[in-house]
């Protein structure tokens, strides 16, 4: 008899596991178990189809379960895994065993809830399955006004999605500036600045106090430390945390996030069980240090090495560099790494290169600014973060500075970077370019400067 | 003390730790941006871990710590140190170089 995989998650991670492990062994049969009834479809589009930008919901899946199956795929929907038991290498689900040689944990993430009263009421939305995503949209049509509680990325694509929609949008965070937890106030300002042009009010420095009910028992006012804002819905995007609810029950080793421990083969602290996802945290590539809660594509690409192993082969994954964008209404930020707020707060010396080109050659229509600064090591000038913001082509830069910072690339390295020039798609001078030449000019002026004349 | 209580107690110092340094350096970056930023409504930790812990944390160079967190197992175990240390200049990766398989094609790694 071959062997057989479990994997138990059915989301990025779980699903790229599976696929990967029937391709690279087609002998191995793989079993799914996943507590929800859809498959392959793309929670990050929710917010987009919310505010019509994605016609309809039913664009947002990829694949159905029953393609699965045709693949060879054993698909156990709407299943939930309530036990596991390492010695006898069998999980729990429906009151039945289920055997299995190797295991993949992809149990993915819940959301942070807020501590304070009124948290239990209706009327509180959290983003994450496209079931519950699609009965909420239906809602929406009889809904006038929205408070959106917390500053992560989630939290912004639903106040621009809603606002599009046409409600109101009461927008609230505790920070000093918007998404301070990941970018800068001068990069946070434009996104702002975005968001209040297509209607949303945004209070910053807003402490959440509490949720008010009606008599029906669902949430009618946000209780804050800017008073008392009435509401339909409250759309809570606080932080992901990992479910390892299954991780702890059988004596995995859990880190610093909370999250469960791998190596750079995705091998949790017990044999012949992996895992991937939201649920592991893995290191960042400048200090080492674990982190947890990251994008859809780093889920995805964990649950392939996770697969992969499972099936024989051995790959490997790496520290991670973190490349991230997303839109603030109509306007694109995003980064690499770290930024100037997180570095201090590190400790991590660092220096800024700040520059601002365009996305197309200046007289060409559409062309749109490009604000690059860039953060990098004393002395060597060796980059180790970025933040940027403005139309189009944020994203591919993040990317790209992403890699070149990974592999070591200096502000020196980037001054001279070769480029595209095409009016259309590029100009002549890259924004990247100028914001390195500017902090390659800065720091020789401050060399000149400590030299004494 | 049992491994599960020491793995807790140090999920907690790292939560309480990077909230008290994170709070420090938005009142810092925000000073620098007195324009786009207005007073925070986050919840400050008690003076220990504002007038003792972040202004030590401070003055203790980078190397230092990441040495002292990696011999804390703070850091990530079980993955390959990185090529380079702080400060200095880029080098190739450790480790075997890639080998091209008989069949000539390129070898693939990672995911």
């Amino acid at each position: 008899m071959s062997e057989r995989l479990i994997v138990i998650g059915g989301g990025g991670a779980g699903t790229a596991a599976s696929t990967i492990a029937k391709r690279a062994n087609p002998d191995m049969r793989v079993a799914v178990f996943s507590e929800f009834p859809d498959i392959a479809y793309s929670p990050c589009g929710i917010p987009y189809a919310h505010g019509r930008e994605i016609p309809e919901f039913q664009n947002l899946f990829l694949s159905t379960v029953q393609r699965y199956v045709e693949d060879g795929l054993e698909m156990n929907m709407e299943t939930t895994v309530t036990d596991i038991d390492l010695d006898r290498r069998t999980v729990t689900a429906r009151n039945k065993h289920e055997g299995f040689d190797k295991l993949i944990l992809c149990t993915g993430f819940h959301w942070e809830q807020p501590a304070v009263p009124g948290a239990n009421l209706e009327g509180l939305h959290y983003v994450k399955d496209i079931r519950r995503a699609i009965e909420f949209d239906k809602e929406l049509d009889s809904m006038k006004r929205a408070v959106i509680i917390g500053g992560m990325w989630l939290g912004v694509e639903m106040a621009g999605a809603l606002a599009r929609r046409g409600l109101e949008v009461q927008f609230i965070d505790e920070g000093p500036w918007l998404l301070s937890e990941l970018v800068d106030p001068d990069v946070a300002e434009p996104a702002q600045e975005a968001l209040e042009k297509l209607g949303v009010n945004v209070r910053m420095g807003t402490k959440l106090l509490g949720f008010a009910g009606g008599p029906d028992g669902r949430v009618r006012a946000v209780s804050t430390s800017a008073g008392e804002l009435e509401c339909d819905v409250a759309v809570i995007c606080l932080h992901k945390l990992p479910n390892t609810s299954l991780a702890s029950s059988i004596g995995l080793s859990l880190g610093t996030t909370g999250a469960v421990v791998v190596d750079d083969h995705m091998r949790t602290s017990a044999p012949g069980v992996w895992a991937a996802g939201d649920v592991i945290e893995v290191p960042h590539g400048l200090s080492m240090l674990p982190i947890s809660g990251l994008t859809g594509s780093h889920a995805y690409s964990q649950g392939r090495v996770a697969g992969a192993n499972a099936a024989g082969e051995n790959r490997t994954y790496d520290p991670v560099w973190i490349p991230w964008g997303f839109m603030s209404g109509d306007y694109t930020i995003g980064g690499f790494s770290i930024g100037e707020t997180l570095a201090e707060a590190m400790g991590i010396p660092y220096v800024v290169a700040k520059g601002v080109g365009v996305s197309r050659a200046r007289y060409f229509p559409g062309a749109a600014r490009t604000h690059v600064k860039l953060i990098a090591e004393p002395g060597t000038l060796r980059l180790i973060g970025a933040q940027l913001h403005g139309g189009e082509g944020i994203k591919e830069r993040c990317d790209f500075l992403a890699f070149v910072g990974k592999r070591g690339a200096t502000l020196e390295d980037l001054a001279w970077m070769e480029n595209i020039y095409s009016p259309p798609i590029g100009a002549l001078y890259e924004p990247i370019q100028i914001a390195a030449q500017n902090g390659l000019a800065e720091q020789k002026a401050r060399q000149r400067e400590a030299v004494p004349a | 003390m049992r491994p599960q209580a020491f793995d807790e107690r140090k999920r907690r110092l790292r939560a309480r730790s990077e909230h008290v340094l994170r709070m420090a350096a938005m009142d810092d970056v925000a000073r620098r941006y007195p324009s786009r930023t207005v007073p925070s409504a986050l919840s400050h930790e008690g003076p220990f871990w504002r007038l003792v812990f972040v202004p030590l944390y401070r003055r203790v160079p980078w190397e230092v710590k990441r040495n002292a967190m990696r011999k804390l197992k703070m850091t990530a175990q079980g993955w390959p140190e990185q090529s380079r240390t702080f400060g200095e200049p880029w080098r190739p990766p450790a480790g075997e170089p890639l080998k091209r398989p008989a069949n000539g094609s390129t070898p693939r790694s990672g995911a």
